[in-house]
């Protein structure tokens, strides 16, 4: 299949394997110039390691970044290429610049529409907890992120908005970020005796108690395109790829 | 039995007559629960103490798969997360991307867009109206919201090709125009529904037994309702004005008329008749759509392999269940870096616990049906 020109762009371990595609979609992409700047010094040292995941575009800024900026110095603001009004949080302050998001009467930010997580394994916080807050009443709206290493714990949300708690269990699940003070933080769309985190990127598509070798109805090899390298490797004679 | 017989005393009569808490499994099979959903009820007699979830049945990894595929290879795949409503998924992916693109979707690719996705509004609220009063005990309405759903089935098929999964939008805009007598056929079945939608007004809305069952259950206030993210009728039903349509127009719905028909006591009544009014809505919307059908491209500039800008958007419909978001990440390649699915479905699964503590159980299943959840979009 045509996936077998390119092995997703997951680095296996984060350090050291898979740098070339990691560094060499972003850098040799069809960008059109004009949001290229950062990444053309980038391009001429390859052996820089993989290419931080760097949103490209502009900062966009409404009511509430202003409002929170104003008020939380150590926010940053975060890049979008369409013009989505992004900010970055500080871990430590997270709950409180929720909480003030909330109930300031120029954000009103009172409707978490989305909550979810995303895994960088180049980065150097290797997960992003991310929040889409929407106000009914201003009609506008803020995605709020903070960065997370692995194994850290993020504070809960769901005393800001109760409407959390679903979402973070299932962040919980599918990424294996910890939320301290959830009240009930148990496994919501996995099986109870699942292992692993399906959604970070070192998981294999497969599963991970699945064969990367399976064997079709006639007991014959079948090569999963995802992991065709590993499934070579291991199979020792290659035969034809289903 | 042996704690309780100590508690109760040992008279044959007390032990009859003592009251204990019973759990009860609702699901995963249960037919009122309209798929693999599953509820662990607590209960007082009738009454309902507690109220848990439990739901992944139908997991089926697909924000994991779609990793592994082209941006354009994910159009189908969303199809199958609400499937009776996949055009509107459809809907919200690819508007996901385009935002991210930059694409601009010429006009008339969203006329039509705007035509078929309120369509399989209609399908889905058809299906929804038949069910839930089936699940409520009036089975005859099953039988004609499935056939009001047919023709407009068979629209869908005569243009996409597909009765259900359709696959209805590539990234940048439609794929067909409207096939030849296709206008015709949709304007007479638009003339002929809201004379059924009266009949089936007439057969529930004032209906003693209907109103029995369904008024002042399953109550959920406004101010709880924001608070859980509800969305949709079910969160119109309380009063609260949030319709991602009005709020952020998108795919030109702001050039049509149309009202947003709201509750006032937010109980499954009035979820219902959102839902109803929102059909005659809906029809309102197609038949300004079809009226006012610019000319030009049915496509946006698109190039042929899609790689968005390194990046994230969040895009969101109003999907039949509620609002239907999209957060997708790109790290300029061919396939997405990530893309999380804010299914409607999931998030208004959570208010079922406010809305069912103090009922009967009988009411949990009048509460399922008018929340309208399909578990394939819950679950994901």
């Amino acid at each position: 299949m045509a996936d077998e020109t390119k092995t997703p762009g997951i680095p296996e371990t984060p350090e050291p394997a898979a740098k070339p595609e990691a560094s060499a979609a972003p850098a040799s992409g069809e960008k059109p110039a004009a949001a290229a700047k950062p990444a053309a010094p980038a391009a001429p040292k390859p052996p820089a390691g993989p290419k931080k995941w760097e949103p490209t575009g502009e900062i966009a800024e409404n009511v509430p970044t202003q409002a929170l900026k104003a008020r939380f110095p150590e926010v940053l603001g975060v890049k979008s290429p369409c013009g989505e009004a992004t900010l970055l949080l500080p871990k430590a302050r997270l709950i409180e610049a929720l909480t003030f998001l909330r109930d300031d009467g120029a954000c009103a930010m009172d409707y978490l529409s989305d909550m979810t997580a995303a895994h960088y394994p180049v980065n150097d916080k290797k997960f992003e907890v991310v929040y889409h807050c929407y106000s009914l009443e201003k009609k506008h709206s803020l995605r709020v992120k903070v960065q997370l290493d692995d194994g850290e714990a993020c504070p809960t949300a769901t005393a800001v908005w109760p409407g959390a708690d679903w979402m973070e269990r299932e962040a919980h699940d599918m990424f294996g970020v910890v939320f301290e003070g959830h009240p009930n933080l148990k496994v919501i769309l996995l099986p109870d005796d699942f292992e692993g985190h399906p959604l970070r990127k070192e998981f294999p598509l497969g599963g991970a108690q699945e064969a990367m070798i399976r064997t079709n109805r006639y007991g014959k090899p079948v090569l999963l395109p995802d992991d065709l390298e590993e499934a070579r490797k291991a199979l020792k004679e290659p035969r034809n790829v289903r | 039995m042996s704690a309780d017989s100590t508690q109760a005393g040992s008279s044959p009569l007390q032990r009859v007559m003592e009251t204990r808490e019973v759990e009860l499994n609702m699901g995963p099979q249960h037919p009122a629960t309209h798929g693999v959903y599953r509820a662990l009820v607590k209960l007082d007699g009738e009454r309902v103490e507690a109220l848990e979830s439990i739901i992944g049945y139908l997991h089926r990894g697909l924000e994991k798969w779609v990793e592994y595929r082209t941006w354009g290879q994910a159009t189908p795949i969303f199809d199958r997360l609400d499937y009776v409503g996949a055009i509107l998924n459809c809907h919200g992916y690819v508007g996901a991307v385009e935002k991210l693109l930059g694409v601009e979707v010429p006009k008339k690719a969203q006329y039509i867009r705007v035509v078929l996705d309120e369509l399989q509004r209609l399908a889905n609220h058809l299906l929804w109206l038949g069910t839930h009063a089936l699940d409520v005990g009036a089975q005859s309405m099953l039988f004609y919201g499935i056939r009001e759903r047919e023709p407009i089935l068979d629209l869908f098929e005569a243009m996409l090709g597909q009765r259900l999964l359709q696959n209805a939008y590539p990234i940048g805009g439609v794929r067909f125009d409207f096939p030849k007598g296709w206008v015709p056929v949709c304007r007479r079945l638009l003339d002929e529904l809201p004379k059924k939608v009266d009949d089936y007004e007439g057969l529930l809305t004032g209906n003693r037994i209907w109103v029995q069952r369904t008024k002042g259950v399953g109550v959920i206030s406004a101010k709880d309702a924001i608070a859980l993210s509800l969305s949709g009728p079910t969160l119109r039903g309380s009063g609260v004005n949030f319709d991602v349509r009005k709020a952020m127009p998108y795919s030109s719905y702001g050039d049509f008329e149309f009202e947003i028909p709201l509750g006032t006591n937010g109980d499954v009544f009035d979820r219902y008749l959102c839902r109803v009014r929102e059909m005659r809505q809906s029809i309102r919307i197609i038949k300004q759509a079809l009226d006012g059908m610019p000319e030009g491209e049915l496509k946006g500039k698109v190039s042929k392999i899609i790689r968005p800008p390194v990046g994230e958007a969040y895009y969101t419909v109003e999907a039949a269940k509620g609002q239907l978001g999209y957060y997708i990440v790109s790290d300029g390649g061919e396939k997405p870096w990530r893309v999380h699915v804010k299914s409607p479905s999931f998030v208004n699964l959570q208010g079922i616990e406010t809305m069912c503590r103090g009922g009967l159980i009988a009411d949990v299943v009048a509460v399922i049906g008018s929340l309208d959840i399909v578990l394939g979009e819950v679950d994901r």
